[in-house]
């Protein structure tokens, strides 16, 4: 296993991106600090800690109200930014994301792709660390400096130095690691599971094998959605065909950006059409091969549009797409050049055929070459 | 003769101010299109050193004058160069036929279109999602020929046309066209082995039209290694007219 950890701001402080290079204290009023920008750090402001209390160490800090959603969003447009680089992403409010490159080809590549996707989401230089695992790697990426890489070869070496306050663990029992002596991951390392589980519970268990470098955890991987829709409605009722053609090709193109931010592909697309008098008329159909550009989708909702025959003025268009693919195929287009062209030949193919009917559509392959009724050379 | 281009230019400058500098370009001043080599004596005369990508070439001739025998040896051709060749076939298109030429028939696709409507449609969508090689093997609806010239154009896609008579619409669409005319018949030892052709060059618009040449086209008798699948067509005679620097304007 090789993890990627890329570092960067807490989610929180990443929506106010305006407030950068100032000191920003998220958190609610008789609650505990949920963010705290670094130029609070030498303060003594820490995360978790009351928010009066920070108040009191931290009186200029602009104090920022959490957002729950909002951060929730940037978490999802990160993790989709990043998904296509990695086959398991991983990404936490904290600002920390993590990637499985094991077995990536082009791992170099998917890491300098990580920084600048980082970057350009976050709007601060990622500090990023490589390592066996997820443990390390963030250990490592919190030691490296910003847009640089700190590559571990060995976690267990890496760690030993490291003081035993960087293992997840609450106050009171670092406290008791510190009385112990246990004062670094190499001292916790010493130590057998069951020993520092007899002290700590469960959780020294688990601090154990981290101080060991033998990474517990594994990575929740980041799933794409697997609904999306775009609509549009008509300030005027429509009936024009070419005016229903044009905004048809526009959510196309909307829908197909998302696909392409999410790395997914469309398996199943649904039309609905809402007329004046509220009632509706639908289509849907499900495709073999995952549409995902806006030449696919429109090449495909394009000739149902063409061919509908409304009965009445449209006030509203829909185009649903209630089946994503997780799209470990388009990870792979990303990834060998030419494939993209490939696919999408096929599934113009496969559109011709669920049109005209399968039989339009034919790859000759030899059967009784020398046969003299022609029907029988081939299959 | 200076005062003819005269002329010429005043007219061209006309028709640039009523309808627009975009309305009449100089054949020389247009973007070359990109050659695909087919490694016939065909790449001599489009000028550019093979089939033009993205546009449509035409093969036309009347009765048996080899542009269905050349057709099919740039398919076979293009399916050991492309992931996907596909044949747009109007009814009578067999793959046997194809076979002498040592074609990858893995990556032979052939549509099978009843009506003209349908092979518009498939021809156009193949041509946009970016299928190598499209050998259409009937006419087209006219309306058809837009999205093909487009989507052919915005992916590469070599087009080639085969057919007796173009009609204006797709002798419009067409940015190369080389007419086939059978002078006489080849005969070794009492058997058929192929024929000589004249082959023309009735349009170009990605170089300046070349004359015509004559070419000895042999009947395949037998599946071949690809190495000798080319030899089928052989240029017997070169006889290229070089016309001047294009005057002409395309509109």
């Amino acid at each position: 296993m090789r993890v990627c950890c890329g570092l960067t701001r807490h989610l929180e402080l990443a929506r106010r991106p305006d407030l950068y290079g100032t000191p920003v204290i998220v958190g609610r009023w008789d609650e505990h600090v949920v963010a705290a920008s670094e130029e609070t750090l030498r303060f003594g402001v820490e995360t978790g800690m009351a928010l009066r209390q920070a108040e009191h160490l931290c009186p200029q800090a602009t104090f920022v109200l959490p957002d729950e959603e909002a951060t929730a969003r940037i978490r999802e447009l990160v993790s989709a930014a990043l998904y296509d680089l990695a086959p398991t992403v991983e990404v936490r409010d904290e600002g920390i994301a993590w990637l499985d490159i094991s077995g990536v080809a082009t791992a170099g590549q998917s890491i300098r792709a990580a920084r600048h996707r980082l970057l350009k989401a976050i709007g601060r230089e990622p500090r990023l660390g490589l390592a066996p695992g997820p443990f390390s790697a963030r250990l490592a990426a919190a030691r490296a400096r910003p847009g640089r890489l700190m590559r571990v070869a060995d976690a267990r070496e890496f760690l030993a130095p490291l003081p035993s306050r960087e293992l997840p663990l609450d106050a009171e029992q670092l406290e008791r690691l510190d009385l112990l002596g246990l004062r670094t991951l190499g001292a916790v390392a010493t130590i057998g599971p069951r020993e520092l589980e007899s002290q700590l519970g469960r959780d020294g268990r688990h601090a154990a094998l981290l101080a060991r470098g033998l990474e517990p955890d594994q990575l929740v991987p980041w799933q794409p959605p697997l609904f999306t829709c775009a609509h549009r409605q008509f300030a005027d009722p429509v009936e024009d065909r070419e005016a229903l053609l044009f905004v048809a090709r526009a959510l196309c193109g909307d829908l197909a950006e998302e696909l392409g931010l999410r790395g997914a592909g469309a398996k199943h697309v649904r039309v609905r059409l809402l007329f004046e008098s509220s009632d509706e008329e639908a289509r849907e159909s499900v495709v073999r091969h995952a549409l995902s550009s806006t030449a696919e989708l429109f090449g495909l909702i394009g000739s149902w549009i063409k061919e509908w025959q409304p009965h009445a003025p449209i006030t509203e268009l829909w185009i649903e797409l209630p089946v994503l693919e997780a799209a470990g195929r388009r990870q792979l287009r990303l990834w060998a050049g030419g494939d993209g062209t490939s696919e999408e030949v096929i599934a113009a193919m496969e559109r011709i055929q669920e049109r005209f009917g399968d039989a339009v559509v034919h790859k000759p392959k030899p059967a009784f070459v020398s046969s003299p009724i022609p029907s029988e050379r081939f299959a | 003769m200076q005062a003819q281009n005269l002329q010429l230019d005043g007219a061209i400058d006309a028709i640039r101010l009523r309808f627009g500098s975009h309305a009449l370009t100089r054949a020389a001043e247009l973007p070359p299109a990109q050659p695909w080599p087919s490694h016939t004596p065909i790449d001599a005369m489009t000028g550019i050193g093979g089939l033009p990508r993205g546009r449509l070439s035409l093969l036309t001739g009347s009765g048996t004058c080899g542009k269905l025998s050349l057709a099919l040896a740039l398919l076979a051709h293009a399916t050991h160069e492309f992931a996907h060749a596909t044949v747009i076939d109007g009814g009578g298109f067999d793959p046997w036929n194809l076979l002498p030429f040592s074609p990858e028939l893995s990556a032979l696709t052939v549509v099978r279109a009843p009506a003209p409507e349908i092979a518009g449609e498939a021809a156009a969508a193949l041509a946009r999602a970016g299928a190598g090689f499209i050998l259409l093997m009937s006419e087209l609806p006219e309306h058809w020929l837009g999205p093909l010239e487009s989507g052919a154009n915005r992916s590469g896609t070599v087009v080639v046309g085969v057919v007796d008579a173009p009609g204006r619409a797709l002798a419009h669409a067409s940015s190369f066209s080389l007419a086939l005319s059978r002078t006489e018949w080849v005969w070794e030892r009492g058997q058929l082995i192929g024929i000589r052709v004249m082959a023309r060059c009735l349009k170009n618009r990605v170089a300046p039209p070349l004359g015509e040449t004559a070419l000895e086209i042999r009947y395949p008798l037998g599946a071949r290694p690809l190495s000798d699948h080319l030899v089928h067509v052989i240029e017997a005679r070169v006889d290229v007219q070089e016309v001047a620097p294009c005057a002409s304007a395309v509109v």
